[in-house]
């Protein structure tokens, strides 16, 4: 197990270096730069500014060295946990994430718990009435909310229930009322929640679908298990059967897909926060994108990927702790 | 089909019952054929153009004077593989033929489109005077502009007007080619990118499977829409319709690559891949007529959920703003330009989002379908 860990960890630096390196180069050999685009943009590029200010700005960000070269230095910056500053407003990169961070990760870590609450109950209904009525409504429900694209259900939903010619009960858009920095706290929590109810819905219903499919086939395939008609046979009441005997096998799966939801908690509410106008990550890597901001860019990229092979990582060490039949030698 | 008993039946007519038992996938791959065939006659079903006008005593033809390379296309191809549907037991005699003269079909196409221009005419048919006249059902076209503007549904726009009074039936209707065709054309490239590169590592096994295995778990690593919107954000300021597919063909074939190198790895252990090997059939034959059929049924799922997931992966581009360029009508676009009206336009939001909702979902039955019938331990017994 040791050596399998050790091995996992080392396998772990090549990745990061790959993504690293790819999103490195996508900036760099990208048409247009950020110097180019401070200077007013345009397919020429920095009309706006004499061609003496444009060698120093393309020189202040580095962006006359060869793209390799730019690597190794970004490398060595990260290595001193240094990820450089914003080339929009010269903030630390580290910052710009540190502060939106907290929202993004309340987002998506909200709607990520509240969809399994939701979805292994369901699935494991399913499963249990397999084929009847309740099995195949649940089915098709469920079929259907995972084919609805999130930001046309999020547009509905705020013309419906926020605002607009009908009902006007949440907030359109924003993470809090203007007015909230004079708000006490418990006021402050509270309109925050109001504030996050729509986007937690359009986040919570996409992967409960998912989740809660997942957890049917899991259930099914434990259903089916001789353990299972083991238990049966002995004379276990049905309930003691699924809740003992089948459903603890069946959630071995649906948990370690958990770690691979991780880095939703990052990138994946790009679209909602940018229909409800709310200042994430998602929001910042858009904004990023737009002004060709590339140490931001990096920096996002990099904290995904962390969090991405950090999920893979765990999804496997859990494999190994609830299943003692699985084992890496 | 004829009645041969269980045993005589091959893996596809195998695999087309069990499919066809499934009701859902079989109105799933219903409504997607349908929709192929609206979005072929897009041009026929919404145009400020007459099908028919008879003026002056000559009979005209206005649609087909105006239709756009690719609309010429879309209605060719689909009809093409209408006409190979029908007469699929002929062709099954002369399959090198046939495939030889559908590429020179295609060829042909391909060059007098190269050379055509259309007409583009500006002025519409609907009060031009003549004897007689056929319209399309929607008399409007896509990028038309009209005074009537934020029109709520109703007969003469039925599924009402936008900010610049252009028809939102119109638009949908020539949008589903946009859809529909970047689905399947990304897949395409998606296939085509992890078959090779899947397959070759699970064959070869070696340094070359780490090496495959690693670049998948790069891209992988990327969060999807994140990687896209980088490469997107630089392929340049001009996104075309190939640009898009090519993007997300190109971000999406890691799945397709993992389940072919497993499929490989397990079956060039197997005594008939042994066999073929042992009398000198060449690697490049053995992947082809061996290894690539037996692994076609689970690829095969992969690929319709992969079309279902890139349809919304190009609504999202269209509605975050980097898809297509902005007359062309697309979806996405029509959502993306209702945010800014969602107080009260409800059908700028609501048609495009269940034309989503249909296809995504028609898609998502096929594949579901297909699984089923694929795998036989979900078989219902």
């Amino acid at each position: 197990m040791t050596t399998y860990l050790i091995r996992r960890t080392l396998l772990l630096f090549p990745t990061l270096l790959g993504i690293t390196l790819l999103t490195f180069l996508l900036i760099r050999l990208a048409p247009g730069n950020a110097a180019l685009l401070k200077g007013g943009g345009g397919e020429s590029g920095g009309r706006a500014m004499t061609a003496e200010v444009r060698e120093q700005t393309i020189k202040l960000y580095g962006l006359d060295k060869d793209p390799l070269t730019a690597y190794v230095d970004w490398i060595a910056k990260v290595f001193r946990l240094d990820l450089g500053e914003s080339i929009v407003d010269h903030r630390a990169v580290a910052a710009k994430i540190g502060e939106r961070l907290p929202l993004t990760i309340s987002l998506a870590g909200s709607a990520l718990i509240l969809s399994y609450l939701i979805a292994i109950p369901l699935g494991i209904i399913a499963a249990i009435k397999r084929g009847q009525t309740v099995d195949r409504a649940i089915s098709f429900i469920v079929f259907v909310l995972y084919s609805i694209p999130s930001f046309a259900a999020a547009l509905l939903l705020i013309l419906l229930v926020a605002g607009g010619d009908y009902l006007n009960l949440l907030p359109m858009y924003g993470a809090n009322s203007i007015n909230a920095s004079e708000m006490g706290f418990p006021a402050w929590v509270r309109d925050r929640i109001v504030h996050m109810i729509l986007p937690v819905v359009c986040l919570t219903y996409a992967s409960l679908s998912y989740i809660s499919r997942y957890a049917r086939v899991s259930m099914l395939e434990a259903l089916g298990q001789d353990f299972v008609r083991t238990a049966r046979a002995k004379g276990l009441p049905e309930r003691l059967v699924i809740l003992r005997h089948a459903l603890r096998n069946a959630l071995i799966p649906v948990i370690t897909v958990f770690a691979l939801e991780l880095p939703v908690l990052i990138s994946g509410a790009v679209i909602i926060e940018e229909i409800f106008s709310l200042p994430g990550m998602g929001q910042l890597m858009f904004q990023a994108l737009a002004a060709r901001d590339g140490p931001v860019i990096m920096g996002i990229t990099t904290l995904a990927a962390i969090i991405t092979l950090l999920g893979y990582f765990i999804a496997d060490i859990l494999y190994v702790l609830v299943d003692p039949r699985i084992s890496y030698q | 089909m004829n009645p041969a008993s269980a045993n005589h039946q091959t893996y596809a007519q195998r695999l087309w019952r069990h499919f066809r038992a499934d009701k859902f996938a079989h109105y799933g791959l219903g409504i997607v054929i349908a929709l192929f065939i609206i979005a072929a006659l897009a041009p026929f079903l919404a145009n400020s153009h007459a099908i028919v006008r008879v003026a002056d005593g000559r009979i005209t033809f206005p649609v087909l004077l105006s239709l756009e390379p690719i609309e010429w296309r879309f209605l060719i191809y689909v009809l093409l593989a209408a006409l190979i549907y029908f007469f699929r037991r002929k062709l099954q005699t002369h399959p090198r033929r046939f495939l030889l003269l559908t590429c020179f079909f295609v060829a042909l196409v391909e060059l007098w489109l190269g050379f055509s221009h259309p007409i583009n005419d500006p002025s519409n048919d609907r009060e031009r005077p003549s004897s007689f006249k056929l319209m399309p059902p929607v008399a409007y076209s896509p990028i038309e502009t009209t005074p009537d503007q934020f029109s709520p549904p109703m007969w003469k726009h039925p599924c009402g007007t936008d900010s610049t009074g252009r028809d939102i039936a119109a638009r949908m209707l020539h949008g589903a080619r946009i859809s529909l065709s970047i689905g399947f054309v990304s897949q395409s490239i998606a296939l085509l990118v992890g078959i090779t590169l899947g397959g070759l590592a699970g064959y070869y096994r070696g340094w070359l499977d780490i090496g495959v295995s690693r670049f998948v778990e790069i891209i992988e690593c990327f969060p999807s829409l994140l990687l896209i919107l980088v490469v997107i954000n630089f392929t340049g300021s001009q996104n075309n319709m190939f640009c898009i597919m090519a993007v997300i063909g190109l971000t999406s074939w890691t799945g397709v690559a993992r389940l072919v190198r497993g499929e490989f790895l397990r079956l060039s252990g197997q005594p008939f891949t042994l066999a073929a090997q042992a009398i000198g059939a060449s690697d490049f034959r053995v992947i082809l007529r061996h290894l690539l059929p037996n692994a076609l049924g689970p690829i095969l799922v992969v690929a319709t959920f992969g079309v279902a997931s890139a349809i919304l992966i190009e609504s999202s581009l269209s509605f975050l703003g980097f898809g297509m360029q902005a007359p062309t009508p697309s979806w996405g676009d029509i959502l993306s330009e209702s945010r800014r009206y969602i107080d009260f336009a409800w059908w700028l939001a609501f048609f495009p989002g269940l034309a989503m909702l249909v296809t995504i979902m028609s898609y998502n039955f096929v594949g579901e379908g297909l699984r089923d019938a694929v795998d036989p331990r979900l078989r219902i017994k």
